[in-house]
């Protein structure tokens, strides 16, 4: 490694001494910053993708969406292949010392979780094309090619996801925050793809089975994530980012004119259409923040009985009146965006709530398993940000 | 380790599950002359072999002042047969300025419709072809393909044991540190994690596939043409009555199917069912019939005389919405004592189908005139769009005068190939069915001002000229017979055409 490379992370307090850590210039390797903007890319990459589906429909290989999803996929696929071939010609340095073995190879895990998803989601692509010729253009998400795809991106998440959070833990200061804040950023864009919240939507936010979804997986990738940004506020960060990163989409996908080239078509439509709007992930965010505070030497198991049901609840106590407001005429406008709908759908009323639960025991009985599994991820979660926190390579 | 390679490599190539393949059957693209206002046009709808796919839609204008053709996919009745897509533009091909083709998607199943619209010269009008909408077959897996997927599978598989195991062994340990004992187990159970991860993941995938392989086997089994069960009743009643319920599959949605009432089939040249009873071996002899509604669903009809023998048969109807059936059936008959046809109905017997020797193309009809097969010069090609041009000529040569419109159209074609693989029932305005035209027409009325924009070639006149020709293109290479049925004098005649098609 030459003198003027940056170092990819900042030596151990265990391992190096305070004062070689303050001697060199310290900044994040450009590695890093490559998964992360791959990371970003394919997100954006993918929404631009739903929306082309939901206002333009007809689908070809370089679609706008696809095309980027394409690059962010090589872009963080290329920064894993270039760390690890750095670390394994590094010889006895830091960035020797930081990696794992792999495969006669060395580098940090994620970054070979990175290239493994990289090759995944390639080998998907003409897998995908090939299912098209033979089973007609999929009308539904879950096919085999897909899964493959979903796999590889959640693997891609995953890398990212360690390779920053062994990067902060072998940091201080600024560059700890600031591996922090991109961490934030990915814990978001990995709680967007978590598969149950493909079953929440606006007309389900008045039913329990809406926060038994939640409560499946949110809480332990929220918590997770929050502590192992090793910021103060983590939860509550990338509640705020989740939240953001939507609407940001609301506000800025509807400015492309998009039209319909599949029939039949059930709504006129005009330009892209943007997701619906987040779930308030802000609020149970800094509850469990909050909680995380104060109950810092207790047991996990405590921490996990009270965080989950405050999870859950708190969630419910702003989704609930804000689902109202929803269906409301007064959110159909730029900021809330819902009276986006789809070309396909054949909404008699979108702006009913759906019934789930076909008795008040059965809303009070998915609500107490709502609470109850919430318990058990909230462990969970707690226990991958412990392991998360411990990560080094 | 070689052998363990090979071994699992051959379990995952078997864990691909196997391809299902089907014959052709019957003739899915759709050929269409008539009019888009002003402008003639000759329509060719190159069908997807899977659907959702992509069909190529081809528009030849007779006439050079067409400037742009824009084509959109509707359904043809119902929600979804309002509100037009984007319309797509055709491109003009640089060769023929009058040759236009578009490529569009087709997402679902069932009565369709393409919407052409023609801008040129004389002004905007538009065009209405209906369309029936079905997958036919699949594709097996190319070997190739096979074993790049049993390849990357296993290369996927193999490549990520060891990435988790590193992670379990080395992910938390402090940089310079050694290894320690619990780290190496920690490698152990992330192995075998994985591998129980990934066979799972690969074991579930498989079922998934499987099940999406028998769902779409199952859409190409129900969209194909469906099976009639006849049966006699008091010596010369012939009733026909599906073999099983009829059910449209709704592409996209598993097993999902919109049951189809034959109750409420809607008239096609004023009859609700044309059966085609054809003379086997041989077609040597075809009667063309028009069953009526019989109680809960089924169809019968009165037999005029008929000959002992072997009948294949074929009814076509139109569903209420707009997608039309083509009913298999095979019955054998004894001699029926009746009346010979009346009215629209009709029959003809000659010779067994011989392979036609030479180009020659006359054929004989009643009352000592002939109709005259005007061939191009060589072979017939299949899936080659053409006009099928006859002349009908009196005894003495000179061109007939007493054409009559045979239920509303100047003749009708039956085209069957010798392994009755192929049957199509088409006219002088192309292969669709007049009830999915006539629904067609009425959503173009619907949505435009120019009410008199339909491609629809009534021929209310008293009589027709001598000439007519017929849009048409046969689906696969074979041995044809080709049955032309007209009126003349109020008497229906039918001429018999043999080809063999390359």
């Amino acid at each position: 490694m030459s003198a003027t490379d940056t170092v990819s992370i900042a030596p151990s307090l265990e391992s190096r001494s305070l004062a070689s850590v303050s001697e060199r210039a310290i900044a994040i390797s450009w590695t890093i910053w490559l998964a992360f903007t791959g990371i970003v890319v394919f997100r954006i990459g993918s929404m631009v993708d739903v929306a082309w589906h939901k206002s333009v429909g007809r689908d070809e290989f370089w679609t706008p969406g696809h095309s980027t999803m394409a690059l962010g996929g090589l872009l963080f696929g290329l920064a894993g292949l270039f760390e690890i071939i750095k670390a394994t010609r590094a010889g006895a340095s830091e960035r020797h010392d930081g990696s794992a073995r792999i495969m006669g190879m060395y580098g940090p895990v994620g970054a070979f979780l990175l290239v493994w998803a990289n090759l995944a989601m390639l080998f998907s692509s003409p897998f995908d094309d090939w299912w098209h010729k033979t089973y007609g253009l999929d009308l539904k998400f879950v096919t085999p090619p897909h899964l493959l795809l979903m796999i590889g991106w959640f693997t891609g998440q995953a890398g990212a996801l360690f390779w920053l959070a062994s990067a902060i833990n072998r940091s201080t200061g600024v560059m700890r925050e600031r591996l922090g804040r991109m961490f934030v950023i990915v814990a978001a864009i990995h709680l967007m793809f978590l598969p149950t919240l493909g079953l929440v939507g606006r007309s389900t936010l008045h039913t329990a089975s809406c926060y038994l979804a939640v409560a499946l997986v949110i809480p332990a990738s929220m918590i997770a994530t929050g502590r192992a940004s090793r910021l103060r506020w983590g939860c509550t960060l990338v509640g705020a980012a989740y939240m953001g990163i939507i609407i940001a989409s609301i506000w800025i996908l509807p400015l492309f004119p998009a039209q319909p080239k599949l029939g039949p078509v059930y709504q006129q439509v005009t330009h892209l259409i943007p997701p619906q709007f987040p779930l308030l992930f802000i609020v149970p965010g800094f509850l469990a923040d909050l909680f995380l505070q104060r109950t810092e030497s207790r047991s996990s198991w405590l921490k996990a009985l009270l965080i989950g049901p405050a999870f859950v609840l708190g969630l419910m106590a702003v989704q609930w009146p804000f689902g109202d407001f929803l269906m409301s005429p007064a959110s159909r406008n730029w900021i809330f965006g819902t009276a986006y709908l789809p070309y396909y759908e054949p909404a008699v009323n979108p702006w009913q709530f759906k019934v789930l639960e076909k008795s008040t025991g059965a809303f009070v009985m998915t609500l107490a398993g709502a609470l109850a599994i919430s318990v058990l991820t909230t462990r969970f979660g707690l226990a991958w940000g412990e392991w998360m926190r411990r990560l080094r390579r | 380790m070689k052998n363990s390679l090979k071994t699992l490599f051959l379990f995952v190539a078997l864990l691909l599950p196997g391809a299902h393949a089907h014959a052709h059957v019957g003739s899915a693209d759709v050929y269409y002359e008539g009019n888009a206002g002003p402008y003639p046009l000759f329509v060719t709808v190159r069908m997807p072999e899977v659907v959702p796919g992509v069909a190529k839609i081809e528009v030849r204008s007779a006439s050079p002042d067409v400037h742009s053709v824009n084509i959109v996919l509707l359904r043809l009745t119902g929600p979804g047969s309002k509100l037009p897509s984007t319309p797509d533009v055709a491109l003009r091909s640089k060769q023929d300025p009058q040759f236009f083709v578009s490529e569009l998607w087709f997402m679902e199943y069932g009565g369709l419709q393409a919407r052409i619209e023609v801008d040129g010269a004389k002004g905007k009008a538009q065009l209405s072809v209906p369309i029936a909408s079905f997958p036919r077959q699949q594709q097996p897996m190319a070997p190739w393909m096979r074993v790049m997927g049993a390849v990357m599978l296993l290369g996927l598989t193999l490549s990520l044991v060891p990435i988790t195991a590193g992670i379990a062994r080395e992910g938390t340990l402090p940089p310079g540190e050694a290894l320690q004992p619990a780290n190496r187990r920690n490698a152990r159970i992330a192995t075998v994690l994985t591998l129980l991860a990934t066979g799972w993941a690969i074991y579930s995938a498989r079922g998934l596939w499987n099940e999406e392989d028998a769902v779409y086997a199952r859409n190409v089994d129900l969209l194909k043409p469906p099976r009639v069960e006849a049966t006699l009743r008091d010596g010369n009643r012939l009733v026909l009555r599906l073999a099983s319920p009829l059910l449209l599959p709704v592409a996209g949605k598993g097993r999902e199917t919109v049951p189809v009432n034959l109750e409420e089939v809607i008239p096609d040249h004023g009859y609700l069912m044309h059966v085609f009873l054809v003379g086997m071996p041989g077609m040597d002899k075809v009667w063309h019939l028009h069953f009526d509604r019989a109680e809960g669903g089924a169809f019968s009809k009165q037999l005029p005389a008929m000959p002992a023998g072997e009948y294949q048969i074929f009814a076509d109807v139109v569903d209420k919405s707009g997608y039309p059936w083509t009913l298999l059936g095979k019955v054998k008959l004894p001699a029926i004592a009746g009346t010979a046809p009346v009215g629209d109905d009709s029959r003809w017997e000659g010779a067994r189908y011989a392979a036609p020797s030479s180009a020659v193309a006359v054929a004989p009809l009643p009352g000592g005139g002939r109709m005259v097969w005007e061939r191009p010069a060589g072979p017939l090609q299949a899936n080659v769009g053409t006009s099928f041009k006859f002349r009908v000529e009196e005894a003495d040569g000179s061109p007939a005068r007493d054409l009559e419109p045979y239920m509303g159209m100047a003749a009708h074609m039956v085209a069957l190939r010798s392994d009755l693989s192929v049957f199509a029932h088409v006219h002088t305005n192309g292969s669709v069915p007049m009830a999915a035209l006539d629904l067609a027409q009425d959503g173009l009325r619907a949505s435009s001002d120019a009410s008199d924009a339909t491609g629809m070639a009534h021929h209310h006149h008293a009589s027709l000229p001598a000439s007519f020709s017929i849009p048409y293109g046969v689906p696969s290479a074979g041995d044809y017979r080709f049955f032309i049925q007209i009126k003349r004098s109020g008497q229906v005649q039918t001429a018999a055409f043999d080809a063999k098609v390359q």
